[in-house]
């Protein structure tokens, strides 16, 4: 299946890496987040609890980042498990663009569902994916969303701080992503059609 | 089947308080979508709470020009009533096959929200109001989004109330080996005002201002024969993309006002 869009969040790119770079806000932004943990520099693995309908499961995603093209955007190449219901596997392609004041993160996954979960849910997996996604772009752009007025004293020091700490944002920005694509490939079930 | 504690409620109350004191429960109406979801244990709830004995579900009443049917009440008897809402009593008698339907009941449906299941459009199309243990919601209010109602934690659907329409008629264009609607529109002429109510083709019910427009100066199906609502944000899986359930909404509701407009005998409670 193929799954993308592209979300806008209302605060300037700088910012939304900052908080993004935050696990504290991360685990806020994914829904049913239970942890969050680097293994290395470019991977990392996500714990889930994801309820969609009368499918409630936990699932487990590794995400491995390729291709890191800061700040333009990269690859990501994942895959989730969730015991019995199945698993899922995908890629996809991110792109973080600047909209005045606000950021533009476009993605574009390919993802496979196998198990359980291909067999009884091919019906509902793009629904549930979608709505996955959509909770997790609208709970981070709650949470980082500026004020209307933007802070003119952080505007000196910014440049630096942008430029040292692209790398990490823009990889937390896709474990949030991809955790959301993860869990909503690997959700979806239990309707028989 | 992972194991759960089973309980078998005698009223309402009961149900509700044993919702409250289990850590993580599921109240049991027929079961149609929850018992497969647990034998491929894709879901593990501490409890589950069966509806099944609660008498105050199962009432059905008329008064005032609305028909009341209670959540227990399962599919065949609302089949069954084709004396009072047509439409809806046609709607209830496609539902699944007739094994689904002699279990799964009204409640259960429009709680689980399933975005291809019939009774959301009915409930929608005739702007039926959905009462619970605590309060009344309106239909358009009801349905959230895929699998999402206004449900609070625990909250239990006790019975519906729909409106009698003037007109009505429902007409779904079902997956063939499940009948569940790939799409399906419910069109009614109320005493408020046209009603067009879709299900199966987005996340949720959703109802088609441009029809009803249409609908309010000519209720005819050429009234819609150049209306198409917009693809974006349609399910797409392997049954039907959303540019076939983009064109199937306009031939369902075309097909639906034909019937609506044939059975006009009038619904009078």
């Amino acid at each position: 299946m193929n799954l993308s869009g592209e979300h806008r969040i209302n605060a300037p790119r700088e910012v939304v890496w900052r908080a993004l770079n935050d696990p504290v806000i991360l685990h806020q932004a994914i829904p049913g987040c239970e942890a969050v943990e680097q293994e290395s520099p470019t991977s990392f693995t996500a714990r889930v609890k994801a309820k969609i309908g009368p499918v409630s499961a936990v699932f487990s995603g590794r995400v491995e980042l390729k291709d890191l093209d800061p700040p333009a955007g990269c690859v990501i190449s994942a895959e989730g498990t969730g015991g019995v219901a199945g698993f899922a596997s995908g890629d996809a392609r991110i792109t973080l663009r600047e909209d005045g004041q606000a950021t533009l993160l476009g993605y574009d996954a390919e993802g496979k569902v196998g198990g359980k979960l291909a067999q009884v849910g091919a019906r509902l997996v793009e629904a549930s994916a979608n709505k996955i996604t959509n909770a997790f772009f609208s709970r981070l752009d709650g949470l980082v969303a500026l004020p209307e007025t933007p802070p003119p004293q952080s505007t000196d020091e910014s440049p630096t701080i942008g430029h040292r700490r692209q790398e990490v944002p823009l990889e937390r920005v896709l474990i949030g992503l991809v955790a959301a694509l993860v869990i909503a490939l690997g959700v979806v079930a239990a309707f028989l059609q | 089947m992972y194991a759960f504690r089973y309980h078998r409620a005698g009223s309402i109350d009961e149900a509700v308080r044993l919702h409250g004191s289990c850590e993580d429960p599921g109240y049991l109406a027929g079961g149609h979508t929850l018992l497969p979801t647990l034998k491929m244990r894709l879901a593990q709830p501490s409890d589950l709470i069966d509806l099944g004995d609660i008498d105050a579900l199962k009432h059905t009443a008329t008064t005032s020009g609305a028909l009341t049917i209670g959540a227990g009440v399962r599919h065949n008897d609302v089949a069954r009533m084709s004396h009072s809402i047509p439409a809806l009593a046609g709607l209830a008698g496609g539902i699944g096959d007739f094994q689904v339907r002699n279990r799964g009941t009204l409640g259960g449906s429009i709680a689980n929200a399933d975005p291809a299941a019939d009774y959301p459009a009915a409930c929608v199309g005739l702007g039926a109001t959905v009462v619970t243990d605590r309060r009344q919601i309106a239909a358009d209010d009801f349905f959230v989004d895929l699998f999402e109602t206004a449900l609070e934690e625990g909250e239990l659907v006790t019975s519906v109330i729909f409106p009698a329409p003037r007109r009505a008629a429902y007409m779904k264009f079902p997956n063939p080996a499940s009948r569940y609607a790939i799409v399906g529109v419910f069109v009614a002429w109320t005493d408020s005002g046209m009603r067009v109510a879709v299900t199966g083709a987005g996340a949720s019910v959703f109802r088609v201002a441009d029809m009803e427009a249409a609908l309010a100066r000519d209720f005819s199906p050429d009234a819609l024969a150049d209306i198409r609502i917009p693809e974006d944000g349609l399910n797409n899986d392997i049954h039907a993309t959303p540019d076939y359930r983009a064109h199937l909404v306009t031939v369902m509701a075309r097909r639906a006002v034909v019937r609506a407009n044939a059975s006009s005998d009038g619904v009078r409670l």
